[in-house]
């Protein structure tokens, strides 16, 4: 392969922030459109990335390997698989987005705002398309940095708490991936994460294999959030800036998805089918408890946060379908499997978009009311007509509509987990129920209908071009994934069936 | 051996000798020739250091047999003479100009940091007790002198009391040890200590008590539990660029020794220091990096983190592997880790004494807004902290892989995981500096940064970087540096 | 001829009382007489090792001499340490010496 595009994506966004380094840091608006111009250049090769993935060929593509450090066989090994360009794209888009966004609402301390943000984008892309253990882990820490400076610069009034917690919380989860991966090393000899797809490193021994198992799993899950390791969620996406919130929820929680996987399913399949029922369990209840906590919630902000516990609940109930179907011969588990599969990886990038659009409308009222309280709004409908549309179209994509995005991850990852693990996944719905009752009940009841207090809201105005821009690009995918979602399944599909083929 | 050959394996150590003695003549002249001259004497100082360095690349290799049986000039000592080298070169130019308005005596003040590096480079060659001993004693005496600098302030004769009544009971504990090492074995030279001790019969058992007698000695040198009671006062009270020293440079020396002493010639009980030493590293990193929580002095907490990473670097050594031509010998992880944290810690003092001499403070909480006052110290000091914190793309990131890696290989578990939990620990009051230089708001009043200050902290800067993003040289160089003491390799 | 135990016992006593002193005593001078009985120990056992363990090899005996030196140098230093807190603080007790705690 000759034309290093992954490196390109991958490094484009850290080069950009070493040159903001050298911009005076009076000049702003030179740093701000700089810094767009710059996530641009991601943004259009991920999109061409898309179009020149080969579907017919699947499998990794755009391949590049060097030996990074020879002493100890560590490369510097890059790929993409139908899994991963989704996600590399949905990085460049809300990046790009958030970008956007922060140049007309951060006003302090810009330059360092956008050097931390180019740097975090790159650690995503790393994360995306790192093929050896330790490259995998270096991007996985590095983006780690960032987010906590820009919690704990721009965030809320709790930020410093905030902070602290969602990085000891990250930390805390990888450095046992880190002894992990150390292990595989000294049982493989070597750092190759398809590599240990294939030999499934500790095979003869299952205390072992059970260990790494849940090394890897919890660092993943912490990310994920899955239920019990969830709590840095609410606080971290409550204080974060607007765009930090965006860019947490819409990729960052999908580092931990993906990294269930890539490494986890594929790596350690025989483990990973021996402890399903408890997964899916954890996949249940924080699809169940997040939905439910989110009833209980009167900060917009917090109540977005924990439905996003509940939506990637999900994602985690799809894959430990995915490992139990091992648990059978029969063919037509491995279809249901994949079909789950290709639920959860719709999912997280259907949860990227929507999420990440729930947050800047999040921000957005909150530019204008500085406050997120549910209980001091109501009869903003009239007020703010445009807005109220909006919100709408994001909620009830967020709800599982037919015919808007949300609704094919939730359906597909039904169709397959209810054929896999019926019971628990029985239950599951609930959790959709739930979702329909805070969405419209708790955000468009509170805050669009009901009395209109004019003194209090009178002085509001409905959105601003800037703020149209940066949704209609999400709507756009909202509905366009709803009704069409072929290009993306089609994509996801080769990945996931592959994955299936080698368990 | 001809005597060219023994000069050329000494010649470092002899630019070095000489350096010290012209910059302290210089010193007694021109102090009657008025003030100003520190920059001069500065700049001698380093030109002697690099003159040594050079020579030490060219020669430090040169013979294989240890001189007179008493200094090897191995890959061994020379991976820790260069070592120690570099670290004066930067502790060096920190000191530029610290002294002023403290103490007249400016000029000495360089070369005894000469002497003691001298020193450091005569510890890590030592392959004989006699030699090992005086080495040491020249280390601890010069040490001693540079703790207490600051004659006149009340804390640096603290730190400098502290330090040597603890540091001369080790030194005698020590002798002790050596002394009954000798009387097992009848001799002095490590090399032969090996084989003696395997033939020897039943006065075998003195063994024991030597080893943990010895162990005292290195362990006060490298600051372990429970000989690591010095150091928090010594760290505090010493001149900052003293402290800087102390933290990087007596440590890797005490580090060598005890890697050369016990593996060269205490092979045949390692089973027995192993365990020791495993129980003292996990003590040593959780003490370390518990009370180092709640310490609101950045010196003070600098003190108890370099003791919890001694307790980190200890791993490396208790975890050998031997019989496999690996890169993860256990051992070439405490090399790679003493070169990453010497950049990394000095890097960080660096920091610390620009803040001080602009503030005149060490306390945490005056580093409040730090990033407005001054970018490239917040900078980098956060990489400085990321780095002790073990984030990957640092070089402290590489150390501590590399020593959980050799636990892990070694399938010592236990030690793994308390690491890895001690080192999640310690993000936390790393991370507290961190929110104070950027969260919260100080004064805004602009540091000035002495211009070899910068110097510094961008050397050590790119070096981590350096070490963390391409460690392959320098894995190499550790990996050659420990084969020649032979871990049965 | 006494048996090398012998001296072995009485510097091992030697030892422990040194040890005890440096425990025990808050007189920093008094701390320092402790570590050198803790020295002349060390020097009954290098002789008493050199004389009956290997008689032709003198390095048993060159050490004790090295060690009585360097003991002289580390007394000098030390001394020099203590007047300098003596002339800050007006005490040589090592407990009244607290500027620094945590």
């Amino acid at each position: 392969m000759g034309f290093p595009i992954l490196s390109i994506i991958t490094f484009t966004p850290a080069i950009g922030a070493l040159i903001i380094l050298f911009f005076p840091k009076e000049k702003v608006n030179l740093i701000r459109r700089f810094a767009i111009a710059v996530s641009l250049i991601p943004l259009a090769l991920s999109a061409y990335l898309w179009f020149a993935y080969n579907q017919t060929e699947g499998g990794m593509q755009f391949v590049e390997r060097h030996i990074w450090i020879p002493a100890i066989n560590v490369w510097y090994h890059v790929g993409v698989d139908g899994i991963s360009v989704p996600m590399v794209f949905l990085t460049s888009l809300l990046s790009t987005l958030g970008y956007f966004y922060s140049a007309y609402t951060i006003h302090e301390r810009v330059k360092e705002y956008y050097f931390l943000f180019l740097l975090l984008q790159t650690g995503m892309y790393g994360v995306f398309v790192a093929l050896d253990f330790v490259l995998f882990y270096v991007f996985w820490e590095v983006g780690l940095v960032p987010m906590y400076l820009l919690i704990g610069v721009w965030g809320g009034a709790n930020r410093e708490y905030a902070a602290i917690k969602f990085f000891l919380y990250t930390l805390a989860g990888s450095v046992f991936m880190l002894l992990a991966i150390l292990g595989i090393y000294f049982t493989t000899g070597s750092f190759d994460i398809l590599k240990a797809a294939e030999v499934h490193p500790f095979a003869d021994n299952f205390t072992l294999a059970s260990l790494a198992f849940w090394a890897f799993f919890v660092a993943f899950a912490i990310k994920v959030p899955s239920f019990p390791f969830h709590t840095w969620l609410p606080d971290a996406h409550t204080e974060a800036p607007t765009a930090g919130s965006v860019i947490l929820a819409g990729i960052l929680l999908k580092l931990g998805c993906y990294g269930l996987l890539r490494i986890v399913l594929p790596i350690f399949p025989e483990p990973f089918r021996f402890y399903a029922p408890i997964v899916a369990a954890l996949g249940l209840i924080s699809i169940v408890y997040g939905a439910f906590v989110c009833m209980a919630q009167w900060d917009l902000k917090r109540l977005i946060a924990y439905s996003s516990v509940a939506h990637m609940g999900y994602v985690v109930l799809g894959i430990a379908a995915a490992a139990a179907s091992l648990n059978f011969n029969h063919p037509a588990f491995k279809e249901s499997a994949a079909i789950a599969l290709n639920g959860a990886t719709m999912q997280m990038f259907n949860h990227g978009i929507i999420t990440g659009g729930l947050f800047f409308l999040v921000g957005m009222i909150y530019e204008r009311a500085h406050t997120r309280d549910l209980k001091v709004f109501g009869g903003l409908g009239a007020k703010l007509p445009y807005y109220y549309g909006v919100v709408m179209v994001t909620g009830l994509a967020s709800l599982g509509l037919p015919g808007l995005a949300g609704f094919w991850g939730e359906f597909l990852v039904f169709r397959g987990a209810f054929h896999i693990i019926p019971y628990i996944t029985a239950f599951g719905v609930l959790g959709v129920v739930a979702t329909a009752g805070y969405i419209l009940w708790k955000v468009v009841q509170f805050m669009f209908l009901g009395p209109f207090n004019q003194e209090k809201w009178g002085h509001l105005t409905d959105m601003e071009a800037f703020e149209k821009v940066t949704m209609w690009p999400l709507l756009l995918f909202m509905v366009g994934l709803g009704f069409y979602p072929a290009p993306l399944l089609n994509i996801i599909n080769t990945a996931t069936t592959a994955l299936m083929g080698k368990l | 051996m001809s005597a060219v050959e023994i000069l050329q394996a000494f010649a470092p150590e002899l630019v070095l000798f000489l350096g010290a003695l012209v910059l302290l003549a210089l010193d007694m002249a021109w102090r009657r020739l008025g003030e100003g001259k520190e920059a001069t004497i500065l700049s001698l100082a380093v030109a002697f250091v690099i003159l040594s360095l050079l020579l030490l690349l060219g020669f430090g290799k040169a013979s294989a047999l240890p001189i007179w049986g008493m200094l090897a000039s191995d890959q061994f000592a020379f991976f820790f003479k260069g070592l120690a080298l570099i670290g004066t070169g930067l502790v060096l130019l920190s000191s530029y100009r610290y002294l002023e308005g403290h103490t007249p005596y400016r000029g000495e003040f360089y070369a005894f940091l000469l002497l003691v590096t001298l020193a450091i480079m005569l510890v890590v060659g030592a392959v004989n007790l006699l030699m090992l001993y005086l080495a040491f004693e020249f280390l601890s005496l010069t040490s001693y002198i540079l703790v207490g600098y600051l004659r006149e302030e009340g804390k640096s004769s603290e730190a400098a009391i502290k330090y040597f009544l603890y540091g001369v009971t080790a030194s005698a504990m020590m002798l002790y040890g050596i002394s009954l090492l000798y009387g097992v074995t009848g001799t002095l030279d490590l090399v032969k200590i090996g084989p003696a001790l395997a033939s020897s019969g039943a006065g075998s058992w003195l063994a024991f008590p030597a080893i943990v007698l010895l162990l005292a000695g290195f362990g006060f040198k490298i600051a372990l539990v429970p000989f690591h009671q010095w150091s928090p006062d010594t760290y505090e009270g010493a001149p900052t660029p003293v402290t800087a020293f102390l933290s990087v440079g007596p440590k890797a020396a005490g580090f060598a020794v005890l890697a050369r002493v016990f593996i060269t010639a205490l092979s045949r009980f390692q089973p027995e220091w192993v365990s020791v030493l495993a129980g003292i590293s996990m003590v040593t990193m959780t003490l370390g990096n518990l009370v180092a929580l709640r310490q609101e002095n950045i010196k003070r907490m600098l003190a108890y983190s370099s003791i919890a990473h001694a307790g980190y670097i200890l791993i490396g050594l208790v975890c050998l592997v031997s019989g496999v031509t690996s890169n993860f010998t256990g051992l070439n992880g405490v090399l790679i880790y003493l070169l990453a944290y010497l950049f990394t810690n000095l890097g960080a003092f660096a920091v610390v004494i620009a803040v001080e001499r602009a503030t005149g403070s060490n306390r945490i909480a005056d580093y409040a807004g730090l990033v407005k006052r001054e970018p490239l110290l917040a900078g980098a000091m956060i990489v400085f902290l990321l780095s002790l914190i073990g984030i990957p793309g640092t070089g402290g990131f590489v150390g501590k892989f590399f020593v959980f890696g050799a636990a892990i290989q070694v399938q010592f578990y236990v030690l793994a995981l308390v690491g890895v939990i001690n080192s999640v620990i310690s993000a936390f009051y790393y991370l507290n500096v961190v929110r104070h230089m950027f969260f919260l708001r100080g004064e805004e009043k602009p540091i000035a940064v002495e211009l070899t200050l910068k110097w510094v902290i961008v050397a050590s800067l790119i070096a981590v970087f350096v070490i963390g993003l391409y460690p392959h040289p320098f894995i190499s160089l550790g990996t050659k540096a420990v084969q020649i003491l032979g871990v049965a390799f | 001829m006494v048996p090398l135990s012998w001296y072995l016992l009485v510097a091992a006593a030697l030892f422990c009382i040194g040890l005890y002193g440096v425990l025990a005593r808050r007189n920093a001078i008094g701390i320092l007489m402790g570590v050198e009985l803790m020295l002349n120990a060390v020097n009954l056992n290098l002789v008493a090792f050199w004389r009956y363990v290997n008689p032709s090899d003198l390095s048993g005996l060159v050490f004790a001499i090295f060690v009585i030196a360097v003991a002289a140098a580390e007394a000098a230093v030390g001394l020099a340490i203590i007047i300098s807190i003596y002339r800050n603080r007006d005490t040589v007790n090592v407990e009244e010496v607290d500027l620094m705690r945590g």
